[in-house]
């Protein structure tokens, strides 16, 4: 992109359009919240593809009268022109062809509204420009195929078969046409016009208008779209893509973690077909966008309080920032983070607290192999692990089987080539699954994942029915099958620094106090184990009501403790005591904003 | 298809189903059904444990020779089988999501998705209901040939919608008429109508 000053060219205000050059932060209800992080990173001085935005009021108009607003066409050809002036790339025609992304978005985020559409202003033409750019022919007809499978589905409401990626466009726009006639008629102007529509109608599709009932939500606000100019990271060995975590997603250590791929299009991160560089190898290729990579990591950390997920381009040496927000953790990094960032000063206790979900905690806390315990094991089957977790038991080859030894009291492991729905009250009643076919998405997977069971899927033809018979330990975690029932150990919440400094700050703001079985207070205490009903959700209110106490059962889930709330008891029982104390501070936390919110 | 014959279809689909379970995917009267499953059971046809149903070896053989004759027309039906090949190609997508909603990606890492986002969870079910508005097409184009394929329909949207409504077992709950169970009886529904096998 030519220049990235703000103020050097001309503004772009229009009744319907406005820019998004960080000149000033218009209200989130006009511009809705996509354009409005876009502008707030401007705002911040961070290096953003341009963008322009069709705010809410054209989308009121348009709701109003059944039509596109008048003048809208022609302040949408100003938009275009001025992203086409910042760019210096030409929308639909030329040698350096631009194309833009579109993307609905209201004030507040609701569901139904239209997915993005990606290579907007793709056509036969600017394929071949683009071809001749990137000296990458098969990067342009990808795009050009790409685009089409996406407008299809996006905007037509199709599901066209995957376009053969050798065929000729002829062939292509047949397929399209088959299952969306009438997409691939118009220009690039008259498809950019028909996908703001389109996100104009999704205003009022099934799922928005019963979103918005549900939430109190007014009908008439209507949303903006944004349409913002593409970046390439392929076009040299000067370009290239990546993700920055500011802190590491997994452990939560400090250190920035990422991965960069040069001369790579976003989509190549994430089909797996390259591997991924170090940002230390980054460095090497394109030193002064590193540089501003990690400039812009600490603005955004800093800005946000909290751990941000950064996608990023570099196109000719210059960074490109696509997206910022707060990351996805792993349980022990969700600790970590939470800590870390209390101890430096940028969150309190409250807000860590709110960080940390019960079920991450009771995740690091689940039983795991014994240190040496797998190296000294030998392993009978590997797969893929599928849900993780410990299952130790006698392989059985039949669902039938499964339930009947487990009715019998054995423990049992479920074996068997693929599972079918008739093998679900077989994985009802047994401790782990393992199988010999499929992957991530066989039904074994998806149905173990469902109930929480551990389990294997994948290991190879003949693998795991031949173990019918023997003990095994299945660990869901690692993917694997050990023979024997190895040692399995439970952490102690109390052996853990941070888990420790969680629990004193909950401990000081739960309502409900949590006791350790070998520490619990004398007093009317029901047990839930022993109780005819205790394992029965609505019948929990009942048993619990009028007492002091009460363990066992389901009392220490966030259901649990929600009816403990209610009921007004003065404490429970329960071991780890970190997940029930975070699931009474978090009932209080919620009661507290919506009382101030009423 | 025969009363019958549909009942033992309901049983193929709905394994170990109580006779309301057969009732409400086919679309019998529950009295209706119960008198055929006491009859099929009386000639050995299906055996019954505990209120749950489920095929002999024999019947499953004889069900795929009815198959072939009741639905030999609509498998040569060129909008059907369109309709139907859409459908497998959304089923692809749905299989992505449904792993999505239960495992979550954590810096490369596939990492099981504890729920503790609402909005990843959100973002899910919100591509499931773009999923559902595709598939809806689809079902209606099924169902002008096939009319009892409109159940489905009406049972996608309620678990859909009680998912939307924040009760987050009913995206993929193995144990109730979540989203994906009733999708995968749809698919085990279609397979049989066609002629085709599952593939893993």
């Amino acid at each position: 992109m030519a220049d990235s000053d703000d103020t050097t060219q001309g503004a772009l205000e229009g009744r319907w359009v406005l820019a998004l050059d960080g000149s000033r932060l218009p209200e989130r209800e006009l511009i809705g919240g996509k354009a409005w992080s876009i502008a707030r990173m401007r705002t911040l001085d961070l290096p953003v593809p341009p963008a322009f935005v069709v705010t809410t009021a054209a989308c009121a108009e348009y709701l109003r009268t059944g039509d596109l607003p008048e003048g809208l066409d022609d302040e949408i050809d100003a938009g275009i022109r001025w992203l086409e002036e910042r760019t210096g790339r030409s929308f639909g025609e030329g040698d350096s062809p631009m194309l833009v992304s579109v993307r609905s978005g209201a004030a507040i985020s609701m569901p139904g509204m239209m997915d993005t559409v990606l290579n907007l202003g793709i056509n036969e033409d600017t394929m071949r420009a683009l071809a001749a750019e990137s000296g990458d022919e098969r990067f342009a007809r990808d795009t050009y195929r790409r685009f089409y499978e996406l407008y299809a589905q996006i905007v037509l409401k199709a599901t066209p078969p995957p376009l053969d990626p050798d065929d000729d466009l002829e062939a292509w726009r047949e397929a399209i046409e088959a299952a969306a006639p009438g997409a691939t008629a118009g220009g690039v102007r008259d498809q950019l016009r028909d996908t703001v529509r389109a996100v104009f109608d999704s205003w009022t599709s099934r799922r928005a208008k019963r979103y918005r009932k549900h939430h109190d939500i007014p009908d008439d606000l209507g949303t903006a779209v944004t349409v913002q100019a593409m970046v390439f990271g392929n076009l040299d060995q000067r370009s290239g893509t990546g993700v920055l975590f500011t802190r590491n997603p997994l452990t939560g250590e400090r250190e920035p973690y990422g991965e960069y791929l040069p001369q790579a299009q976003g989509e190549d991160v994430v089909s797996g077909k390259f591997t991924p560089r170090t940002l230390d190898e980054m460095h090497n290729s394109v030193p002064d966008a590193h540089e501003q990579l990690l400039v812009a990591a600490r603005t955004l950390e800093e800005a946000n309080g909290d751990v941000q997920d950064i996608e990023f381009t570099v196109q000719h040496g210059v960074l490109y920032l696509l997206q910022a927000r707060a990351a996805k953790r792993a349980p022990a990094a969700a600790v970590r983070i939470a800590v870390d960032m209390q101890r430096d000063g940028v969150i309190d206790p409250d807000e860590a607290l709110r960080r940390v979900a019960p079920a991450q905690v009771h995740s690091l806390l689940s039983p795991r192999l014994s240190d040496g315990a797998a190296e000294s094991a030998e392993c009978v089957a590997q797969g893929q692990g599928a849900c993780p977790g410990i299952g130790i038991g006698t392989v059985v080859t039949s669902a039938d089987e499964a339930e009947r030894r487990a009715g019998e009291g054995e423990d049992v492991v479920l074996a068997s080539a693929t599972t079918s729905p008739d093998d679900v009250h077989g994985m009802l009643a047994a401790r782990a699954v393992i199988t010999e076919l499929g992957g991530s998405t066989s039904h074994a997977a998806v149905v173990g994942r469902a109930l929480g069971l551990p389990s294997v899927v994948g290991c190879g033809e003949g693998t795991v029915t031949a173990l019918a018979g023997e003990t095994v330990t299945v660990d869901g975690t690692e993917g694997r099958v050990y023979r024997g029932a190895l040692d399995v150990v439970v952490p102690d919440e109390r052996d853990d620094d941070r888990l420790r400094e969680l629990l004193e700050w909950a401990a000081e703001r739960s309502p409900l106090a949590v006791h350790r079985p070998d520490d619990a207070p004398e007093g009317d205490i029901v047990d839930l184990d022993a109780a005819a009903d205790g394992a029965d959700p609505d019948k929990l209110g009942d048993l619990i009501a009028g007492r002091d106490g009460a363990r066992g059962g389901a009392i220490a889930s966030e259901e649990g403790v929600a009816a403990a709330l209610a009921a007004g008891l003065r404490f429970i029982v329960a071991e780890p005591t970190l997940p029930p104390l975070l699931a009474a501070v978090h009932a209080d936390q919620t009661a507290q904003s919506e009382s101030k919110t009423d | 298809m025969r009363d019958l014959s549909l009942v033992l279809h309901g049983i193929a689909i709905k394994k170990y189903g109580t006779a309301e379970q057969v009732a409400d995917i086919t679309g019998l009267e529950p009295d209706r059904v119960e008198t055929l499953l006491a009859e099929a059971v009386e000639k050995g046809r299906v055996s019954e444990a505990k209120g749950k149903y489920m095929l002999t070896p024999a019947a499953q053989i004889t069900l795929k020779g009815e198959y072939a004759k009741a639905y030999g027309d609509l498998r040569e039906d060129a909008d059907f089988m369109a309709a139907y090949e859409e459908f497998e190609r959304i089923n692809v997508e749905f299989k992505q999501l449904i792993t999505q909603w239960q495992t979550m990606e954590v810096g490369g890492q596939t990492v099981a998705n504890d729920h503790s986002d609402p909005d990843y969870d959100a973002d899910i079910i919100d591509r499931l209901g773009e999923v559902h508005e595709r598939v809806e097409r689809v079902l209606d184009r099924l169902a002008a040939k096939e009319p009892r394929m409109t159940r489905y329909k009406e049972k996608l949207l309620e678990a859909l919608e009680k998912s939307e409504d924040g009760d987050h077992k009913w995206v993929s709950d193995a144990t109730i008429d979540s989203y994906h169970t009733v999708w995968f009886e749809l698919h085990e529904d279609l397979l049989r109508v066609v002629g085709r096998e599952r593939e893993e």
